[in-house]
């Protein structure tokens, strides 16, 4: 006897017209309940994921570490260093903060979008995560299509909240289907539609929407590291940025746009760069044996091959200093010139003179830098840089070892978290 | 051996009809052109001992230290002295961006592998009959260090017709004088050959869209050569759907469409079996004094047969830098029934791409740093 499986063309379409009949059906119940039961709701949801002795993060830990590209150590300590970062009551605090104009006017009101679209992206669970209950938050129940890196974190999401509440679990769905299902059309009928992926995907979405819908946009981003002058007499501080950075480059293998992939050294001399350089080679040689690198695909390698061999040809012309370790590559070059990041623990240190001439070669990248983490300058220095960064959209500053811990409010993309998601009416 | 002395051995080798594949000629060749260009390229000869590798440790060509194509972009790579250089030749890009540049102190044996490929693997019967050929890309004197264009000139005066000529001037693709020669070929029912790269013939097809395909249909034994990629020159189409599109508007087989794989850091150049062998499945073919290997990126050692590699080439032609080059590209061996070797298939870009998580690509991130990114 042989085994058939029938999949027809427009399954999917279907599995989502259900689910979204499921979501239309559980909406009223959630809008029923007050804007601080949905808070307080997600607040416990929030605190189950972030105690320090998690169920729901020991699951994902081993059913995400499973079936991703990361090595289990990776992914464990990724989710506890990123998870524990998160303090559930300064996500109520946000909401509050954002949200205040409903709280103190009579005549505004929160108006529920009928159900938020979110389409993941990435390979990182904490984002998706976070898309995941910030609609509710505003009452608006939630159809996700679940990221291709991650199938995982939906699931054990939807599962965390019905624990809390039936109510809530109940208006959120979640599906996987690739960009070409026409389900992914369907999706794009939500009145708000939350996206996190390349420029490329955000382009195509854009031109699919209406201008009545609502669109909020995650694009992909990179992040830097910047070490300043001050590092060349404080031996202790730049060990301890040393192994912070270590750890930023390491977790979720530099995959995620808050991964440095860039360390800027600002007015140190080549002595020092040279010792920098080391013990950032020697910091993650040592992350190898908690949080080994996951296997890189071929074209991932080949990638790191051609960096590493360019290097080496740069190196033994007395241009750069490459460092290989185990599963990192540490290359310090002789010029600030921007060249490839292949990611997965690669990363360049590269020498700059002075603060003005750091701005004017991350100007270049104005509205893709994420986060900055910088030590090493005086307070007077550091506000100016911190003023030069904002000017060209960085949305957040941080240290070594925070890069990828943000706190659970922070500014994605220099946006609010929720207000983008809401929508007011006004009575006169 | 001489370096002289080598290139007298390769041009022969190149120009012998017909030709022998010689592994045993090829190993003495590459190690002998190996110790010549690490003797006079100091460059080079620091990169092999920073691999420690040198001509008295290096015993099989494989064991050759490949200079990455990028290199190319920062070094110059010249077995002899700078004043004797008589053509550089460099890739595309902007003035703001690093281009990689070739030395060459003679054209010899770059001209005769190119035209010993093309005439094998492209004009075949029509070698020596002087067909018509249209160029979709600039004339040498336009883009005088583009080595595509040198390439097309050496072929027009080699092999080219009355009536040849190129159709892309101050970057704008002639669409008159293409269709007026092909208007004329096909009054003559005489095959007509067109060479051009990808985006020109891309560009070539949304301006032809809303035409007749009647009107650009070619007589029987034309064919047409395109190479190059996209560049961000114009959309970027696959492989298969541009050959489909070609031969449909051109009304010609799909097999009469040849894609070249070359690379401005090359010497020699590598085309689809399509013309040669039509009813063979689609690889690139490689010369006899070429050798093409598929390597593991961790170790550097071949691929298992089948398997995904780094293409790394061998080019005796490259005499004049450095013969052994990395390719930032990823391709498979294609094998015959008898399972040898026929050669090779490369991968598209984003075929086999996977999701690089949220961090900004690469080459979107050098886009932005040189002020190119669409936003």
């Amino acid at each position: 006897m042989s085994d058939i499986k029938i999949q027809w063309p427009d399954e999917m379409a279907e599995q989502l017209r259900v689910a979204k009949g499921r979501i239309n059906l559980a909406g009223p119940a959630l809008r029923a309940m007050t804007l601080e039961e949905r808070l307080r709701t997600i607040r416990l949801v929030l605190e189950d994921w972030t105690a320090a002795d998690s169920a729901w993060r020991r699951e994902l830990a081993t059913t995400f570490g499973s079936d991703s590209p990361f090595e289990t150590g990776t992914v464990r300590e990724g989710l506890d260093a990123a998870l524990r970062a998160w303090n559930p009551e300064a996500l109520v605090s946000c909401a509050m903060r954002e949200l205040a104009p409903v709280l103190d006017s009579p005549s505004l009101s929160l108006s529920p979008f009928a159900w938020t679209a979110v389409l993941a992206g990435g390979g990182i669970p904490m984002p998706t995560l976070l898309s995941g209950l910030l609609p509710l938050i505003l009452g608006s129940p939630v159809l996700m299509r679940e990221a291709s890196g991650d199938r995982a974190t939906a699931s054990l999401l939807k599962r965390s909240l019905d624990a809390r509440s039936p109510e809530m679990s109940a208006a959120f769905e979640h599906l996987f289907f690739t960009k070409e299902d026409v389900a992914f059309t369907e999706m794009l009928d939500a009145p708000c539609v939350v996206a996190t992926g390349s420029d490329e995907t955000i382009r195509s979405i854009s031109t699919r929407l209406q201008p009545h819908q609502r669109f909020v946009a995650y694009g992909h981003q990179f992040s830097v590291g910047i070490l300043g002058p001050r590092l060349a007499a404080e031996h202790d501080a730049l060990r301890r940025g040393i192994t912070g950075f270590a750890l930023d480059i390491a977790r979720w293998d530099q995959t995620g746009c808050l991964s440095p992939v860039i360390l800027y050294l600002v007015g140190l001399d080549p002595a020092t760069n040279l010792t920098i350089a080391g013990l950032l080679a020697e910091a993650l040689e040592e992350l190898h044996v908690s949080m080994p690198r996951g296997p890189l695909s071929v074209r991932v390698g080949a990638s790191h091959a051609n960096e590493i061999a360019e290097a080496r040809m740069r190196q033994a012309n007395e241009r750069a200093s490459l460092f290989e370790g185990t599963d990192s590559v540490v290359v310090l070059e002789m010029s600030s010139e921007p060249r490839p990041a292949p990611l997965h623990r690669f990363i360049r240190l590269l020498p700059v003179a002075d603060i003005d001439t750091l701005g004017e070669s991350l100007a270049a990248f104005a509205g893709q830098l994420s986060t900055v983490a910088s030590i090493g300058f005086p307070e007077t220095e550091s506000q100016r840089l911190r003023a030069i960064l904002a000017n060209i959209g960085v949305s957040r500053f941080s240290q070594p070892g925070r890069l990828q811990t943000p706190p659970i409010d922070w500014p994605h993309d220099g946006m609010p978290l929720l207000s983008p998601l809401a929508r007011f009416t006004q009575s006169d | 051996m001489s370096r002289a002395e080598i290139e007298s051995t390769i041009l022969e080798w190149i120009q012998q009809s017909p030709r022998q594949e010689d592994d045993i000629q090829f190993e003495r060749l590459a190690l002998a052109l190996f110790r010549c260009q690490y003797d006079t390229s100091d460059t080079y000869a620091r990169f092999c001992r920073a691999l420690e590798r040198s001509p008295s440790t290096v015993e099989r060509f494989s064991d050759i230290p490949a200079v990455p194509t990028g290199a190319f972009k920062e070094f110059d790579f010249r077995c002899f002295e700078m004043t004797d250089t008589i053509k550089t030749f460099r890739t595309s890009g902007t003035s703001g961006d690093r281009r990689g540049r070739l030395h060459l102190d003679t054209l010899e044996i770059y001209e005769a592998s190119l035209l010993a490929s093309l005439r094998q693997n492209f004009l075949g019967d029509l070698t020596g009959q002087r067909p018509v050929m249209r160029f979709l890309a600039p004339a040498a004197n336009e883009a005088p260090d583009s080595s595509l264009s040198h390439m097309f000139e050496t072929l027009r005066r080699a092999e080219a017709g009355p009536g040849s000529g190129f159709d892309l001037r101050d970057g704008r693709l002639d669409l008159e004088a293409l269709a007026g020669a092909v208007q004329k070929a096909k009054q003559a029912e005489a095959p007509i050959l067109l060479l051009g790269t990808s985006f020109a013939f891309v560009h070539f097809l949304d301006a032809t869209v809303e035409a007749d395909d009647a009107d650009w249909q070619l007589p029987r034994g034309s064919r047409i050569m395109e190479t190059g990629g996209f560049k961000g020159r114009s959309r970027e189409v696959p492989a298969e759907i541009l050959r489909e599109n070609l031969a449909q508007r051109f009304g010609i087989p799909e097999t009469s469409v040849v894609n070249q794989y070359g690379m401005t850091e090359l010497g020699s150049q590598f085309y689809d079996s399509s013309w040669t062998d039509p009813l063979g499945p689609r690889r690139k073919l490689v010369p006899s004094w070429v050798r093409v290997r598929l390597i593991e990126p961790a170790t550097g050692q071949d691929v298992e047969p089948g398997e995904l590699g780094m293409i790394v080439i061998h080019d005796l032609a490259n005499t004049g830098s450095a013969a052994a080059i990395q390719t930032a590209d990823l391709g498979r061996s294609v094998y015959n029934e008898a399972g040898k070797v026929i050669g090779f298939s490369v991968l598209g870009r984003f075929e086999g791409a996977e999701e690089r998580g949220c961090s900004i690509a690469t080459d979107i991130m050098l886009d932005a740093s040189r002020g190119t990114l669409p936003r």
